[in-house]
């Protein structure tokens, strides 16, 4: 097992290195240059070869990837100001986002497709499906202002920005991360629900259910010790792949409900051209990306242990 | 107007100046309105007072007051002292640092705590001492004297005097730092050009003669607010020193900032008890948070997407500015077909502009006629006849032109505000008359590029369309896009009677001289039609009904000294 998390950290710091250098090599074929970012189209040109100077942006590229990984994570460009306080605010709001999407939708999600597989045809499996499909192709900027309109605006429930003021407790965060959730669970519901309903349905057609409910076991137990347990594989999978997309792509949720995670700051630093920004922020988000599955990895082994025994050898 | 009292306006006009003397007898003679009048008197460094009592000898009223920005702008209910204002902005694009800050929600954040030698208020359309409580030049316009208002602290409590004016003028005007105020200074004004002539007194020595230098010193040179001697530009953002009615309480980078009275500010001290701005990437959801009742004003925002608030009057209170904010269509001169001028007529009388502004700005604007001048400037004619759509009238240019069976052009554009519907309502009004645009819409920095000839589809591209914020004279939009040596000149025009008509106008220290100048200008931009420009667009604040006493101005800052909440 401990050879197995080495090997795999070893590679991770290597997919990190190349992900970096990706990032900077791409960075420099997006168009505009990082002082006619700040300073706007209008400006003077010898205002933005000042501004370009200052922030070392015209010296040789191999001299700024070396000075980029001797400093990092460096000043933003962008901000002039040191990158470190920016980048951990945004990944601990994303992270509370995240966390809290997870919490509602994994067991949500689990329910249901076991309850659809256990009814398999039947009007509850269709109803299921169907609700979780459609949920699924409901974009968020559409589902998000739809659920602003009703519980901010016509009924008052619910705050309209996701961000609750400074020194707030933990209800009143949760109070103010309801709204943003939903899409988040929409999105992700129909996803899980499928992928447990497809585990559970195989793991129900075969061999070892049939031996085991042969065998006399209650049909409870059986579902607990020999269905879940398979059937839960694929879906971790499932789970782990998601972090990415909950952790650095949520955009459209960051924008419509003022949420300051880090997929906006990344956003933003691409489209500033803010390169020791757009860095940090997409080795952050590897970096949680690769926590996740590296846990989802051993989790999969702990089910599982013909991976254990495979990791072993 | 009611009938002059001539022997008081008699003893005015003594003591006044050949060119203040003119205004007066324009305005006499009706060929300015009391807004022109106010307008032009300020430029020229007539006091509030001053103008206030010519307006009253000549039988006309002002309510100009003496504080620029203390004038309250909406009637409401009763002011109420106390409370904190919660604001509505764009995210700062960047560092808030004066000299760089290029955007609505930079500018936004330098007037909160800075202030201008001079205040354009666009409310009134006149120009108003703020830190400068009179300015004039000495005839030719080539040097310009400002006297500042004496006892003005900064929020640190140190006094402002004429070294800080200096320092920051000559920051904002060397060609070595990235100012962002060189786009304006640049041919006009160098750092050497920045005197001290005594603690309370600045001399400009400009580059050449500049009628309205007093508006690149104002409040629309959004950049330059004075900040004390030797200020870190770079660090100012952690302190945000000014001489403001408020100061810094905290900016959270791309969160929110909140400001609290300035304890050593000059002028009448502000009602609320602090205010707090709230960021936001883009306008819905800032629509949504006024309409949640999570925030009690948007500082500004734009037509397009905005109907839920501007329909319902009696939720929301709107202020509109007129404003010289436009898009301009631009056509290669260079590049056929558009080398023919005939053409490029023929693509202005294919448009719908009524429909445009009815459809695409909710009504909250004025069709344009294809030249910088508009309705916000004095010296614009505009008797000259508005351009209507005419499909028979387009079509018979480009047939007279070589072109019967129609033309085919691409049209590059961006994706801001309503720019991509304008882009396809043109295509579909063009094709009425057999013009095929071939649409591309790119995001900004890729339209943008490097905004140099060669390194820009903006500045490259067959046609193209781009925005333009709102300015208080016509100078730039006259000289950047349309003059030969211009660098956003995207049309490619290069004309030297418009060069020379522009060096004279921008030269002009007198309304009538302008005016005329102007009018040739118009006539040959049409006849020539390099560009087109549709129409123009108000600048938009709105607030909940309980909100008053706030005074926005059209390229989007929003001074809250006088604002309350009740």
């Amino acid at each position: 097992m401990v050879t197995f998390i080495l090997k795999r950290l070893g590679l991770a710091l290597i997919t990190l290195w190349l992900l970096s250098v990706i990032v900077f090599v791409l960075g420099q074929v997006l168009p505009s240059d990082p002082g006619r970012s700040v300073l706007g189209p209008l400006a003077a040109p010898s205002a933005v070869r000042a501004l370009d100077h200052q922030l070392g942006v015209d010296k040789p590229l191999l001299t700024q990837y070396w000075h980029w990984i001797t400093h990092f994570p460096g000043t933003s460009t962008q901000y002039q100001t040191p990158i470190g306080p920016i980048l951990t605010t945004a990944l601990g709001e994303s992270l509370k986002l995240a966390v809290f999407a997870f919490v509602l939708v994994v067991p949500l999600g689990i329910i249901g497709g076991i309850v659809s597989a256990l009814n398999f045809g039947k009007p509850i499996d269709r109803t299921i499906s169907i609700v979780g499909q459609s949920a699924l192709t409901v974009p968020e900027f559409v589902s998000g202002i739809v659920l602003i309109l009703i519980f901010s605006i016509a009924l008052g429930w619910l705050p309209v920005t996701a961000t609750a003021p400074p020194g707030s407790g933990f209800f009143t965060q949760l109070k103010y991360l309801i709204l943003p959730v939903i899409p988040l669970v929409l999105v992700l519901f129909g996803y899980i629900a499928r992928m447990a309903r497809a585990g559970t349905v195989e793991a129900l057609e075969s061999d070892y259910a049939r031996t085991a409910t042969l065998k006399g076991l209650p049909r409870g137990v059986m579902i607990r010790r020999h269905v879940l347990r398979n059937s839960l594989l694929p879906t971790i999978t499932v789970i782990a792949t998601q972090t990415g997309y909950l952790i650095g792509g949520l955009v459209v949720v960051e924008v419509l409900f003022r949420y300051n995670g880090i997929g906006m700051l990344t956003y933003n630093a691409a489209n500033q051209h803010d390169i020791p920004m757009l860095e940090a922020c997409v080795l952050t988000i590897g970096i949680v990306y690769m926590i996740v599955t590296l846990i989802a990895d051993i989790g999969f082994s702990l089910l599982n242990p013909r991976i254990r025994l495979r990791a072993a050898e | 107007m009611d009938k002059p009292d001539i022997r008081k306006l008699d003893a005015i006009r003594v003591e006044r100046t050949p060119l203040e003397n003119h205004y007066i007898d324009e305005l006499l003679a009706g060929r300015i309105d009391r807004r022109q009048f106010l307008r032009r008197g300020s430029t020229m460094g007539m006091s509030a007072t001053l103008l206030g009592t010519i307006l009253a000898a000549c039988g006309s009223s002002s309510s100009s007051s003496s504080s620029a920005a203390s004038s309250a702008s909406t009637s409401g209910p009763a002011p109420k002292a106390g409370g904190t204002l919660s604001v509505a902005g764009v995210t700062p694009a960047a560092a808030v640092n004066p000299l760089t800050v290029s955007d609505a929600g930079g500018l936004l954040m330098l007037n909160q705590t800075g202030e201008f030698l001079v205040f354009d208020s666009n409310l009134k359309l006149m120009l108003q001492p703020m830190l400068a409580l009179s300015w004039s030049h000495n005839g030719d316009g080539s040097v310009w004297t400002f006297k500042l208002r004496p006892g003005v602290k900064f929020s640190t409590g140190a006094p402002m005097t004429a070294d800080d004016v200096v320092y920051t003028f000559q920051q904002l005007s060397d060609p070595k730092n990235a100012s962002n105020a060189l786009s304006t200074f640049t041919g006009v004004l160098t750092p050497s050009g920045v005197k001290k002539v005594d603690s309370t007194t600045v001399e400009f020595h400009l580059e050449s003669p500049n009628g309205n230098f007093p508006y690149l010193v104002s409040s629309d040179n959004y950049n330059a607010i004075i900040v004390p001697n030797g200020t870190d530009f770079g660090k100012w953002q952690s302190t945000f020193v000014g001489t403001g009615a408020f100061k810094l309480g905290s900016y959270t980078q791309g969160h929110g900032a909140t400001f609290v009275p300035n304890p050593n500010y000059w002028g009448t001290k502000p009602l609320l008890a602090g205010t707090s701005f709230q960021f936001f990437s883009s306008q819905t959801p800032m629509l949504l948070a006024l309409q949640g009742k999570s925030v009690d004003v948007v500082a500004q925002f734009v037509p397009a997407g905005a109907a839920a608030i501007l329909t319902q009057p009696s939720l929301y209170k709107i202020i509109k500015l007129p404003s010289a904010n436009h898009r301009e269509l631009s056509m290669r001169n260079d590049q056929a077909p558009f080398t023919d001028a005939r053409v490029r007529q023929a693509v202005a009388y294919t448009l719908d502009r009524k429909g445009m502004v009815n459809a695409l700005l909710s009504g909250d604007g004025t069709v344009a006629n294809d030249t910088p001048f508009g309705p916000r400037f004095p010296s614009s004619n505009l008797s000259l006849p508005q351009r209507e759509q005419d499909i028979a009238k387009a079509k018979q240019l480009l047939a007279a032109a070589g072109h019967s069976s129609g033309i085919s052009a691409p049209l590059v554009t961006e994706v801001y505000e309503e720019i991509p519907q304008l882009a396809t309502v043109i295509k579909e009004n063009a094709a009425l008359a057999g013009i095929t645009f071939n649409l591309k819409i790119e995001s900004q920095s890729l339209y943008y590029g490097k905004a140099t000839y060669g390194n820009s589809d903006w500045l490259d591209a067959t046609t193209s369309l781009v925005d333009y914020g709102d300015r208080g004279v016509p100078n730039v939009y006259l000289e950047a896009p349309l003059t030969s040596a211009g660098p956003w000149n995207a049309a490619h025009f290069k004309n030297k009677q418009y060069d020379g008509l522009v060096k004279q106008y921008v030269a002009a220290l007198d309304l009538s001289t302008q005016k005329s100048i102007a009018t040739k200008i118009e006539q040959l931009l049409l006849d020539e039609t390099p560009i087109v420009i549709p129409y123009w667009i108000d600048g938009l604040t709105a607030s909940t009904p309980q909100v008053g006493g706030l005074n926005p101005t059209s390229i989007a800052q929003l001074y809250l000294n006088a604002a309350y909440k009740s």
